[in-house]
């Protein structure tokens, strides 16, 4: 594996893997003219708040916002607001600016309504471009490198041939220096006790434990059950919850844990040193790559049974197993784990090779396509307050 | 074709079905450096993605996959036999009896 990657360094010393500029639609009611003005300038990305134009609970959402923005993909911002929500601009605008990032903020009302706006948003879009261009691209060390961990779209080759192999590759990037970080708790439940015993402190593995639970209730509220083996899940060979977890947990390797890193209305917990980390990332599969968008995430490796997700911040390598689903949009085969013709290592090689080439600017199998969703995800402030009302 | 099946560590006591097998037939396992470990026979039809034991497990001892226990035998299982919710039981939470029901009678799981 490669000690170094190319990358766009940023003002605030973090480094990149791709040069975006994102344009912020901080109001739903922004999102068309985001879209025009995308429609006109290639390199943009964009992220819209699709919940309310209010707070309410909803700073969870602006810190996945302004983590998004300091993203160090993203070389520089536009924000969009239409002007009568309650969600400042400013709020966002400011650690962006702190950060040495390029910002430009365009409201909507008080910039003369939709058409000016675009005209306006396409000439500051087109300048922050210009801008971006110049930066630096320089040789970074994989010590700065944070691999987002997620799967889904799961299937019986998930557990032997796709998470395995990227467990085994997430190993190897911990080895060399670099960070991971997988989230997705609810699927972890069952695995406390092996994952109390990664915990590098027993305070990470009292904090796992109880983020675990947390998001135990928080899909189970009482009178409910909570939903864990379905009858495919068994008919496919899977005989124990703590089977199927084990599954999910195979993706984050063997290495120790040094932290779960909370999402909170009150911030987005940061890595504070190389390593292996667990997230509160959600394990929706949109809503996931914002995750990993906001704690600063340059790259994504996703194992899968077919396809699906994508972010237009954090590309997104996607790996199989299953023979019959490999598509042109699947980044690494590993089936011949499941054909009994290649070894759990020669696939986690086959990960890693691609994974160094993305780093160094080649697209995943569909980033050339320039579709990507992206979901904005916060937990429900009231369903919080009541499992935080009881005894944890 | 040879039916292959995959123990993905050392100390497992299960090896995962790449294929279907038929009753009585002879599995080649492999582990996870696609290394031969050694020909087992089946003692009933074990589909694909399940589990075969690679060796005679007692009752109330763990079931070890990829290095991990993932739940206990609820009674003694030959080598050979295919491992799942009719002699497995989740040291955490347990499917309920009627769904292993369904389970057992939707894969037609030979029990005795």
């Amino acid at each position: 594996m490669k000690q170094h990657f190319q990358g766009y360094r940023r003002a605030n010393g973090q480094a990149g893997i791709r040069n975006h500029i994102l344009i912020l639609a901080i109001d739903e009611c922004a999102e068309g003219i985001a879209q025009a003005i995308r429609q006109k300038v290639s390199d943009c990305v964009i992220v819209t708040n699709h919940y309310t134009c209010m707070y309410g609970g909803n700073e969870e959402l602006v810190n996945i916002m302004i983590g998004a923005g300091l993203n160090p993909n993203v070389a520089g911002a536009l924000i969009l607001n239409m002007g009568c929500g309650s969600i400042d601009p400013a709020l966002i605008a400011a650690p962006l600016e702190q950060a040495g990032k390029p910002v430009r903020r365009l409201s909507i009302i008080k910039n003369n309504g939709t058409r000016q706006t675009i005209r306006q948003g396409i000439e500051l879009a087109q300048e922050l471009v210009a801008q971006a261009a110049e930066v630096p691209v320089e040789p970074v060390s994989i010590s700065e490198l944070l691999v987002g961990v997620k799967c889904g779209g799961s299937d019986t080759s998930s557990g032997i041939a796709s998470n395995p192999a990227v467990g085994r590759a997430v190993d190897a990037l911990v080895d060399a220096g670099a960070s991971c970080v997988a989230g997705e708790l609810i699927e972890l439940i069952g695995c406390e006790d092996i994952l109390r015993q990664r915990a590098v402190t027993p305070a990470v593995a009292d904090k796992l434990e109880r983020l675990i639970l947390d998001e135990e209730r928080r899909w189970h509220v009482p009178g409910t059950e909570v939903e864990t083996m379905s009858i495919g899940n068994s008919v496919g060979g899977l005989t124990t919850l703590e089977e199927k977890a084990l599954g999910a947990l195979h993706k984050t390797g063997t290495r120790p844990i040094q932290d779960v890193l909370r999402i909170t209305p009150q911030g987005i917990e940061q890595p504070q040193a190389p390593g292996m980390y667990l997230s509160e990332t959600s394990h929706l599969c949109g809503a996931s790559g914002m995750h990993f968008a906001a704690l600063g995430a340059q790259v994504i490796l996703w194992t899968t049974g077919g396809a699906g997700f994508s972010n237009p911040i954090v590309p997104v390598i996607r790996v199989s197993g299953n023979a019959s689903l490999i598509t042109e949009d699947i980044d690494v085969d590993v089936s011949g784990i499941m054909a009994a013709t290649q070894s759990v290592d020669q696939a986690a090689d086959q990960v890693l090779d691609c994974l160094d080439r993305v780093i160094d600017g080649e697209q995943t199998a569909i980033e050339e396509v320039g579709f990507a969703y992206c979901s904005l995800y916060q937990k429900d402030q009231r369903l919080e307050t009541l499992i935080h009302s009881q005894p944890v | 074709m040879t039916v292959k099946a995959i123990r993905l560590d050392q100390q497992d006591n299960v090896a995962t079905l790449l294929s279907d097998a038929s009753k009585h037939q002879t599995v080649e396992v492999i582990d996870d450096q696609n290394q031969r470990v050694g020909s087992f026979q089946t003692l009933q039809a074990i589909p694909f993605g399940n589990k075969m034991a690679l060796h005679a497990i007692a009752a109330e001892q763990p079931i070890r996959k990829a290095g991990y226990d993932i739940g206990r035998a609820i009674r003694a299982i030959p080598a050979g036999e295919l491992v799942h919710v009719q002699n497995v039981r989740s040291s955490r939470v347990d499917i309920p009896d009627n769904i292993i029901e369904q389970i057992i009678q939707q894969m037609r799981i030979e029990t005795e």
